[in-house]
């Protein structure tokens, strides 16, 4: 590694760069020492994005662990394709929670995706920037409030509401959580999707005023195909909420092990089923693996979403 | 830089992790640590004790935390804590959960539990069948039992639940709740059920006495009223112990702080003031 | 400057179609995002509006209370700020160094895919469940109960995975002609990180550490199952080990376990002091940006 030819060749050449000019005599001159910090630098990142890995791993085979002896009493099939979720009678079926929680997040991100990208692209483009610099510390803001006070209002504002304009006597259910949750990742979504907008070089925009585009056009042909990657990401992020949040979930769900067959029918989720009664369960109980199993559920949903995501984005092209 | 502040945090915590070892391992008769788990209904009394026991004892360390009743029992068991705070008798069988052996159930609280309804609701009394009945599912409408015609909103517990184990026992005579339905819905916590019922008209739940608010009605059961005053002349039935539950030989501290919470002096003090009844009162 | 020969234009047309549609859409952008903003600021109303003219300064400061009104939220607003700047110190060097990594060193191929996915997957699992892996690190593995230190450490594994995507997705935005001048003037790979990267990226990184500051400071679930929901009940306590309840645990305690007759108040003006807090994060953290955008106009 050490090269002492190369290191002391430009003591003469006074236009190379000070910082290889000056060789101080130890065996650890300027070069080496910047090679050095360099490789080490490099290390201490692969180490970091190792150590990242690692406790994902550890958590899945923490879950994976516990959750795989519910099939000690509990048959696959009945696992998977039984509503059947009771607790008291030994009967574990999660069908139930498993179509609430896809259900929950898609209709989440069917509200939530159009309005972040209109109010990120209203943030990036459309406003000016002393209002740019008022809006987005409260955008911020509101992914720092705690999802109790969301479930809170989400049940004291909103299913009263829901109630009215329905007629319908409780409220619970997708419609109410899918609506608690929108608001949930809208600021996250769209915070995101607006510094990827924000970010599009801005000679490309200028490119296409400069062809005559109008700003319609340079919108949607131009910066939001630029900043593609970066929203995907923000979609990514704001479905991983959506799938995991739990506390604001939990409140204006019903928690009823019932299937859906209507967006105003108590219903129940992986998350609020397993914050629901994983205080009350005892160690050692097939309820209990039973629980770590849904968790081990969620941590694969969102995986397979991701990995879904990432594909679809590999063939509208490379960005 | 960052590094060297996350290399000092790491040596921090270990120096502070090996500093506790060693204190505790050198406890005096009356410093050491007291770790509470369990019930969630006992938290604001272990809390208010844990309070006032520092400051007879300020060596000794009270960490408190709560989940579910049958939490305190387990983590007693585990041992990751001294106490465990536990709606019933861990000691026995209850419905769903089986006894723990080698565990002494401390009692330390009476608690009373009430029916309650939505301020709209008309009825302010309901027999021992007809609370079974609306909450098996068979009445689902309000005038079967003297009330207007709408459908009852039935707010229950999770299963596993203190206050549901017990309510089932002593109001529901131990039978069965429903566990689905388009009016049915299950709460996480004594808050949740008492916004619950507060805000969803004709809904229909049950609570620790101590959290019955004036914007919603306790039911009478069979025509007793659930006061403080009839529970302890017996005729109000639907009431439990809380209990404190630790091994066969708990630490000196542990049985110090559960003496505090069964002297005459806060049984008759905070515990008062926080809604229980003294366990002295049922004898 | 529009050409007005509509008339004998053959895409004439096609022009109105796309100033109408550039209209409509202006028009729709404004309004939704005008609608958004009157949302967000209702939503704060509401929550400001009764808890904010009862705080006092007792109330931040003071000891809380089981049984008698005007119990304070001193120990945990201690908490809230303790578990959060330690978990930052442990979130920030390992989630940017991750984030550095993937932007910058890692060879793009299907291992790094993988990565990449582990990265997105640990964003996805919810707070529950990084609370049950802090149990069974800290409660069973390391037998220290339930502590400041286990909170922290659960809550930075919580934050780790944002902020190295944010990161990696800043760094990435910068453009490569900015780098290259770097190398162009002899800087290598790490000086060029340090001194260029980072600094050009450094308002989406600075995004990110709000949202997480903004998430852990408001994060309860994690904290239950790992701090415990008491405080150690004195002010400026620095042990790592004491319990660790913050504001939001209080402020979900209060809400459902309480018994405290102004039990209500006391969830109003907690909600109201946390938002006012975050708010301040959010705030601080940008006055740097500012005054740097500022010199380098």
């Amino acid at each position: 590694m050490l090269n002492p030819s190369t290191a002391g060749q430009p003591a003469a050449a006074g236009e190379l760069g000070s910082s290889l000019k000056s060789r101080s005599g130890k065996p650890f001159d300027r070069k080496s020492r910047l090679f050095f910090t360099n490789r080490l630098f490099r290390y201490i990142c692969i180490g970091c994005a190792a150590f990242v890995c690692l406790i994902l791993l550890a958590i899945l085979g923490l879950m994976f662990r516990t959750g795989i002896l519910t099939f000690r009493d509990v048959s696959l099939s009945e696992f998977f394709f039984s509503a059947e979720w009771v607790p008291e009678n030994e009967q574990y079926g999660a069908l139930s929670f498993i179509f609430g929680t896809l259900a929950l997040t898609l209709l989440t991100l069917a509200i939530s995706v159009p309005i972040s990208i209109f109010v990120a692209v209203f943030l990036a483009v459309m406003t000016p920037g002393w209002l740019k610099n008022l809006l987005r510390p409260v955008m911020d803001l509101l992914v720092g409030i705690p999802s109790v006070v969301y479930g809170y209002l989400g049940l004291t504002i909103l299913i009263p509401l829901i109630r009215d304009l329905t007629g319908s006597s409780m409220g619970d259910g997708l419609l109410a959580a899918s609506l608690v949750l929108t608001v949930m990742v809208l600021p996250t979504i769209s915070r995101i999707s607006d510094d990827a907008i924000s970010a599009v070089p801005k000679r490309y925009v200028d490119a296409s005023y400069a062809l005559g585009g109008t700003r319609f056009q340079t919108i949607f042909k131009v910066m939001l195909p630029a900043a593609k990657s970066g929203i995907m990401y923000a979609v990514i992020l704001g479905m991983a909420r959506a799938i995991g949040e739990t506390m604001a979930v939990v409140m204006v769900i019903g928690n009823t092990p019932q299937l859906a067959d209507s967006l105003l029918k108590p219903t129940s989720v992986l998350t609020s089923n397993i914050v629901m009664q994983i205080p009350n369960v005892p160690f050692d109980s097939t309820w209990n693996y039973a629980l770590y199993m849904m968790g081990f559920l969620l941590l694969v949903i969102s995986l397979l979403m991701i990995v879904a995501v990432r594909l679809f984005q590999r063939k509208g092209g490379r960005v | 830089m960052k590094w060297f502040k996350k290399l000092a945090v790491v040596t921090l915590a270990a120096a502070f992790t090996l500093s506790a070892v060693t204190s505790a391992g050198a406890a005096s008769k009356l410093s050491g640590k007291v770790v509470i788990n369990g019930s969630s209904a006992l938290l604001p009394l272990t809390l208010q004790a844990a309070n006032e026991f520092k400051k007879l004892h300020p060596k000794v360390k009270i960490s408190a935390s709560a989940a579910g009743s049958v939490t305190g029992p387990q983590a007693v068991r585990k041992g990751i804590a001294d106490i465990g705070a536990c709606d019933w008798d861990a000691s026995t069988d209850v419905p769903g959960f089986k006894k723990f052996t080698g565990q002494v159930a401390n009692k330390v609280a009476v608690i009373p539990f009430a029916a309650v309804v939505n301020s709209n609701v008309k009825v302010d009394n309901l027999t021992t069948k007809q609370l079974q009945d609306i909450f098996s599912g068979k009445v689902t409408n309000w005038k079967d039992v003297g009330g207007s015609d709408a459908e009852i909103v039935v707010v229950n517990r999770s299963f596993g639940s203190g206050t549901r184990v017990n309510f089932q026992l002593k109001a529901l005579k131990g039978s069965d709740f429903m566990s689905k339905g388009s009016n049915y819905k299950e709460v996480k916590s004594s808050g949740d059920m008492k916004t619950a019922v507060e805000s969803t008209p004709n809904a229909i739940g049950y609570m620790d006495l101590a959290y019955v608010t004036s914007k919603m009605t306790a039911l009478k059961i069979d025509g007793v009223a659930p006061t403080e005053a009839n529970v302890i002349n017996k005729k109000y039935d639907v009431w439990s112990y809380g209990y404190y539950m630790t091994s066969e030989k708990p630490s000196d501290a542990t049985k110090e702080f559960i003496k505090y919470v069964q002297s005459a002096k806060f049984q008759n003090g905070s515990l008062k003031k926080l809604k229980f009844i003294p366990i002295s009162a049922m004898k | 400057m529009r050409p007005t020969t509509a008339e004998r234009n053959p895409f004439s047309s096609g022009r109105s179609m796309n100033r109408l549609r550039n209209h409509i859409f202006t028009a729709l952008v404004w309004s939704i995002g005008i609608t958004v903003i009157l949302f967000i600021f209702g939503l704060l109303f509401l929550i400001l509006k009764d808890g904010l003219p009862k705080l006092s300064l007792e109330f931040l400061y003071g000891l809380p209370s089981e049984i008698e009104e005007g119990g304070g939220i001193g120990p945990m607003l201690f908490n809230s700020f303790y578990i959060l700047i330690i978990s930052l110190i442990i979130a920030i060097p390992l989630g940017m160094a991750a984030g550095i990594y993937l932007a910058e060193f890692a060879p793009d191929n299907k291992w790094i895919g993988f990565v990449r996915i582990c990265v997105e997957g640990l964003a996805s699992v919810p707070s529950l469940i990084f609370g049950l892996f802090g149990i069974a690190l800290f409660v069973e593995l390391f037998e220290v109960g339930l502590t400041i230190l286990g909170a922290a450490v659960s809550l930075a594994f919580l934050n780790l995975p944002v902020l190295t995507r944010v990161t990696e997705e800043s760094i990435r935005a910068v453009p490569q002609d900015i780098k290259n001048a770097s190398f162009a003037l002899g800087g290598t790979h790490l000086q060029t990180i340090i001194r260029v990267l980072i600094p050009v990226a450094q308002n989406g990184i600075i995004t990110g550490i709000c949202l997480v500051a903004g998430r852990a400071f408001g994060e309860s679930a994690v904290i239950i199952l790992t701090g415990g929901v008491s405080t150690s009940g004195e002010m400026w306590d620095f042990n790592l080990l004491s319990p660790g309840a913050n504001l939001a645990v209080h402020l979900w305690y209060v809400q459902s376990e309480a018994i405290v007759p102004d039990a209500a108040d006391i969830a109003q003006k907690a909600a109201a002091v946390l938002v006012c807090i975050v708010l301040t994060i959010n705030l601080l953290f940008r006055i740097p940006l500012w005054l740097s955008s500022r010199r380098l106009k």
